[in-house]
């Protein structure tokens, strides 16, 4: 296992070094400057202003230059919001991100365990179906759709939420809830089908047999081994709630970095589209490990480590 | 212990003549031979709920391909005196249907304010530039239903197969193909997006582009986590033993066992990708104008949502409608598929 | 059994379900107080460093905590500032200021000096100020942000603390509006050396010689405060002790919020407009922006032709543009130049200068015009690239020209709506055929959209060139810079031969359409940068 994890380790290592490379290129032909008033810069300032940032070096001395910082541990500085690190607007702006994308995650995926469960053992019934309906209605409508209605029937006309902002618990819910509907769909969806499968499965019919009570033939038997394609989504999606919806942040004027991130890479903020390409790298890769090791915690039979 | 004794008489012992011999074949029991998609095709035919929404799907997609035949004002004409004007269905006085809109607090009839000709009248209503809503919401479900199908195809031609082989070998080529997965999850694919439109021209292909380079991920990780776990299993063991080629490993018994979770992904995929177009039209940079797509027609809604809702509730509506339909067939297609739920 | 495990899972369902709703009871309303004013904003501030704000909120934020040497007070209307005076000499080209003792807000003075280190510092490369060229006019400004020439050579002197003596290149009229800009107001430079790089990002590291001082702020926050400055020298006329700031990025969701009573102002669009326009708190302010469609000679010949360039306004019916399409309160265009910016004897530039014909929508001649100059070229169809930002008021009005522009013969056009940066990007490569182009005046004076246009600009993207015009652009320069009526009369026939040429065909002219609480009052709106001052606002 610690062979395995130093190795994977390695991989993050290198497949961080990939992605920054990567972007780094990729970033360089998107057209247009980083700067904010280019549509009324003079050429000859624009080339000064440029000079004067190290854009007009040849692309691959400024990518050396950005290992070297990277390696120092820094991120450079943003060209949006002059002077400020890159490593300090993110650190501002990520743990809103980070806060909301947990509590919807876990709303989310909870309900959906329970829904998805509820319909797998009532499989077939009116439980079942509307188990069904709600799932499908929470990836059906787009989240801008949701915030929106949400805002404006329960933050606008009863008031008992705010509209908009964010300060204590009571601002997370209504964006919570925007955020939650797709992890909630895709959970209960998931968790339906496999545990019917599962439910239907031999060793589940001995462990009836045996005199196993539905709720432990359900508790120890079915949950866990629906987990492995829910385990699998879950990664990935948290990740990417997290690291905030712009849609969500937007709309609930969250101070988060979703917004952020559109709108540097919108403004050719080279450092932060960086930056949080980075930081989300990292995040992704640390999931997918523990992803995968959960597969074999989950499912015995699974080897990961195995290579044949 | 009740003892059926029968007492036998000496015809029982009697040689069968050729006409009782057939009638013989006739009393048995064997269902014809069927091929796995036949025998899918039946099971799906039995579900009502899939066959409904099946149906509805091919009515989705015949009216929206063949909008053009409809008689209908093109989805880009402009009625330029006839902007914004609610649904109205001559005949019916229902609020909603009738032409009538709530304006600064009060009702008012909206075409009469606009001096519309009383015979000219609107199904959905118009949208901001006087274009027919109805006539916009085939035109955008033509787009978004081409986005889907395209965005399905990646993941069922890339993703399945990429999964397959992933799980299957394992060891180093699983390492590497897992480490190319994180790579491209990691590059932000807005960035990407951004270097088609620069790329490309504006339109369609750019989206489908970008789509088409991260939509297959979700399915070939799910993919790939399902064949770890079925291949330690002992049908395959068996399989195995018996001297099957993994290829026909991976295509007789992996993939009839995996259908449940493709499907099932399948039914996200398809709102993953209209909703990524969405995302970028509402953006800003979504299918190019003067064309629509769903995701367009509902961002453009939603920006008017409290003064003219009926231009986000219907697009909407549709969008919702299509991927009911998407899901109760993909439940009926799993369990048309699935060998494990025959029993 | 089975009720049991039900009972379980339900469980769990029924208490999250609680926890969601249980904490909505305590939420505050802070609409109310009567010296506080709640404003929104759209986006945050990205810097207060006076040689690097680029936008209109940090501008605005500037002019709020700063005083530059003369202040805004009206429609191109300039009162006295940190200065008291000022005398203009040596034909134009010198401008001696006299300055009021005032204070920063820690007690230092402000003097002379700071406004002498402010200007050099944003002139100096290393500062890599992106308004710097505005300085260009002031001696050896040029080569100093070409790093060929040391920033104290500047043409700017302090005579003592309290006169302020500016050397100019040529005569320039408009030079009191430019020092009324937050480019050009005073930094203390002990503070800025102090606070080195850190300076501009936080409330901390900034010093205020305005009304207000920015509380509770860095670059990345989304709410902060103004609260009323004590030492400025006018504080006694500055009524209002706080104005508080959140950021609102969603045009509806903004709405809400002022309708939820959480902000007492708000900015409106296209269909709110059309809402709220006859409701009190309504007003419609004019913008110095015009938008104009641009056609790219150079790529496409027969935009060569004068028809072809008229035919092309003429399809377009700018009256239909602003009120339907847009209909979010944008002002019918007189001209390029944009209209209620600046006024002589009473008279509107803009009418001053009106060309109708310009402006008015034929389709009629359009099609017969466009005819004859496809005639002149010879070539029969067209397939332009019409290039245009991808707001959801510029993807309208690209719907509406394409619609209209293909009612010309031949004629296909095709939408490109593309994101900022690229869309500038296109321009300047001249990567188009037709596009749609915004200016935003920086300073009341109608030579700042005129230059525009010149031959050598490099901001005539259609490569428009048309020699009276540039002779005329030029003699408001050199010649006539210093007679006033010479000087206005000049730009008027310059605007004139602009129009008729239709070099440009001005679509339409932006403003700004706000939702005020009725008893905010004195908020002064000015169509050029800041837009908004706050010094004389007061709650009834």
């Amino acid at each position: 296992m610690v062979k395995y994890l130093a190795k994977r380790i390695f991989y993050i290592i290198l497949t961080l070094f990939i992605v920054a490379t990567v972007t780094f290129f990729l970033m360089k032909i998107m057209p247009g400057t980083p700067f904010a008033n280019q549509q009324k810069l003079p050429p000859a300032q624009q080339a000064q202003l440029a000079a004067q940032y190290g854009l007009n070096k040849p692309v691959w001395e400024q990518y050396l230059l950005y290992l070297v910082g990277l390696l120092h541990g820094n991120f450079g500085v943003s060209y949006q919001f002059s002077n400020q690190p890159v490593s300090y607007l993110i650190g501002s702006r990520i743990w809103v991100s980070i806060q909301l994308g947990a509590e919807a995650m876990v709303v989310g995926v909870l309900l959906g365990l329970i829904i998805g469960a509820i319909g797998a053992i009532r499989a077939g019934s009116w439980v079942d179906t509307s188990a069904t309906i709600v799932s499908i209605l929470g990836v059906s409508i787009p989240s801008f759709v949701l915030a929106v209605l949400l805002q404006v029937y329960i933050g606008l006309d009863t008031r008992i939420l705010p509209i908009a902002g964010w300060g204590g618990f009571e601002y997370t819910i209504l964006p919570m809830l925007a955020l939650a509907a797709q992890p909630l769909a895709e959970t209960a969806r998931f968790m339906r089908t496999e545990m019917v499968d599962v439910l239907n499965s031999d060793y589940i019919e001995l462990a009836k047999a045996k005199g196993l009570s539905k709720y432990g033939v359900i508790y120890h038997h079915a949950l866990r081994n629906s987990l492995i394609p829910i385990v699998t989504i879950v990664g990935p999606l948290a990740v990417n709630i997290m690291t905030g919806s712009m849609v969500v942040e937007n709309i609930f004027s969250i101070p988060g970095i979703g917004d952020q991130f559109v709108k540097s890479i919108m403004t050719n903020d080279y450092p932060t589209i960086m930056g949080l390409t980075i930081v989300y790298c990292l995040m992704l890769c640390v999931v997918l490990l523990i992803t995968d090791i959960l597969y074999g915690i989950i499912d015995p039979r699974i080897r990961i480590t195995d290579s044949k | 212990m009740a003892d059926n004794s029968k007492q036998f008489s000496a015809d029982d012992f009697d040689l069968l003549n050729q006409n009782d011999r057939s009638k013989l074949d006739d009393e048995k029991i064997a269902a014809p031979s069927l091929t796995f998609l036949q025998d899918s095709w039946r099971r799906l035919r039995k579900n009502k709920a899939a066959m409904i929404a099946l149906v509805l799907l091919v009515i989705l997609f015949v009216l929206s391909f063949g909008s053009g035949l409809l008689p209908l004002s093109p989805y880009n004409y402009q009625y330029s005196n006839y902007t914004n004007l609610p649904p109205k269905i001559p005949g019916i006085d229902i609020n909603g249907f009738n032409g009538t809109i709530m304006q600064g607090g009060v009702r008012v009839n909206a075409y009469v304010q606009n001096h519309v000709p009383s015979n000219v009248y609107f199904l959905l209503g118009t949208d901001g530039l006087g274009r027919d809503l109805f006539a916009r919401i085939l035109y955008g479900t033509r787009i978004s239903l081409t986005i889907a199908v395209v965005a399905s195809f990646f993941d069922l031609a890339f993703g399945v197969v990429y999964g397959i082989i992933s799980g299957w070998i394992g060891g180093r080529t699983d390492t590497i193909m897992q480490r190319i997965i994180e790579i491209l999850l990691s590059i932000p694919n807005l960035v990407v997006m951004i270097l088609f439109l620069v790329v490309l021209k504006p339109g369609l292909l750019p989206i489908i582009l970008a789509i088409a380079l991260t939509s297959w991920i979700n399915m070939a990780r799910l993919v790939r986590a399902e064949t770890l776990e079925l291949k330690e299993q002992e049908f395959v063991l068996a399989a195995r033993t018996l001297g099957e080629s993994s290829f026909k490993i991976a295509f007789k018994h992996l993939l009839p066992n995996l259908s449940s979770i493709i499907i099932i992904n399948l039914m996200f995929t398809i709102p993953g990708a209209i909703f990524f177009e969405a995302f970028l039209a509402w953006i800003g940079i979504g299918v190019p104008s003067p064309a629509a797509s769903l995701g367009t027609l509902i961002s453009d809604g939603q920006k008017n949502f409290q003064f003219l809702p009926y231009q986000m509730w219907y697009p909407a509506l549709v969008l919702v409608i299509i991927m009911l339909a998407f899901n109760i067939l993909g439940d009926g297609l799993r369990d048309a598929f699935d060998p494990r739920s025959r029993r | 059994m089975k009720w049991n495990s039900f009972a379980k899972l339900g469980g769990v369902a029924a208490f999250a379900a609680l926890v969601l709703a249980g904490c909505g009871s305590s939420n505050s309303f802070n609409g109310g107080s009567s010296k506080t004013l709640n404003w929104s904003i759209s986006t945050e501030l990205p810097t207060m460093d006076i040689s690097k704000s680029t936008d209109l909120y940090s501008g605005q934020t500037i002019n709020a905590t700063g005083e530059g040497l003369l202040r805004y007070t009206g429609n191109s209307k300039v009162g006295p500032g940190v200065a008291t005076s000022y005398k203009v000499s040596n034909g134009g080209k010198t401008w001696t200021f006299n300055l009021r003792k005032s204070q920063w807000s820690n007690g230092t003075p402000v003097t002379a000096n700071d406004f002498v280190y402010s200007w050099q510092r944003t002139v100096t490369p290393k500062t890599a100020s992106q308004y710097a060229y505005i300085f260009a006019n002031i001696q050896n400004a040029a080569q100093i942000s070409a790093g060929k020439m040391a920033p104290s050579k500047l043409g700017v002197k302090a005579s003592g603390n309290n006169k302020l003596v500016v050397n100019l290149v040529k005569p320039q009229s408009y030079f009191k509006y430019m020092v009324a800009m937050s480019t050009f107001f005073p930094m203390n430079k002990a503070q800025v050396t102090k606070e080195g790089s850190k300076y501009g990002t936080n409330d901390a590291s900034l010093l205020s010689n305005g009304p207000y001082v920015l509380k509770n702020w860095n670059s990345t926050k989304d709410s902060w405060y103004l609260s009323k400055n004590p030492k400025y020298w006018n504080a006694k006329n500055v009524k209002l002790s706080k104005i508080n700031f959140t950021v609102i990025k969603d045009p509806s969701t903004a709405l809400n919020s002022y309708n939820g009573n959480k902000i007492d102002y708000t900015t409106l669009n296209g269909v709110q407009v059309k809402q709220y326009k006859n409701k009190p708190g309504f007003e419609n302010h004019a913008e110095a922006s015009t938008f104009y469609m641009v056609m790219n000679q150079k790529k496409d010949p027969i935009f060569k032709s004068a028809d072809a360039r008229k035919a092309i306004s003429l399809a377009i019916d700018k009256h239909h543009l602003v009120n339907t399409v847009l209909a979010d309160g944008s002002l019918f265009p007189k001209g390029f130049v944009a209209s209620q910016m600046i006024t002589k004897n009473g008279t509107d530039f803009a009418d001053a200068a009106s060309v109708p014909e310009a402006v008015s929508y034929n389709m009629k001649q359009a099609k017969a015009l466009w005819a004859k100059a496809e005639k002149a070229t010879g070539q029969k169809s067209f397939n332009f690239n019409y290039v245009a930002d991808d707001t959801t008021t510029s993807k309208n009005i690209s719907q509406y020209v394409q619609n209209q522009l293909e009612q010309l013969p031949g004629v296909k056009v095709n939408n490109q709506n593309l994101p900022f940066a690229n869309r500038l990007n296109r321009q300047t490569k001249g990567q188009f055929d037709i596009t749609v182009a915004g200016w935003i005046a920086d300073y009341p004076d109608p030579s700042d959209f005129l230059d525009l246009m010149t031959s050598k600009n490099s901001y005539n993207y259609g490569h428009w060139s048309n020699a009276q015009y540039d002779a005329l652009v030029k003699k408001s320069e050199s010649t006539d810079a210093n007679n006033e009526a010479a000087r206005w009369s000049d730009m008027v026939q310059a605007e004139k031969v602009l129009m008729k040429d239709q070099g440009v065909v001005p679509l339409y002219q932006q403003s700004l359409a706000t939702l005020t609480r009725s008893n905010v009052k004195g908020v002064l709106f000015i169509p050029t940068s800041p837009e908004i001052d706050w010094t004389s606002a007061y709650m009834k």
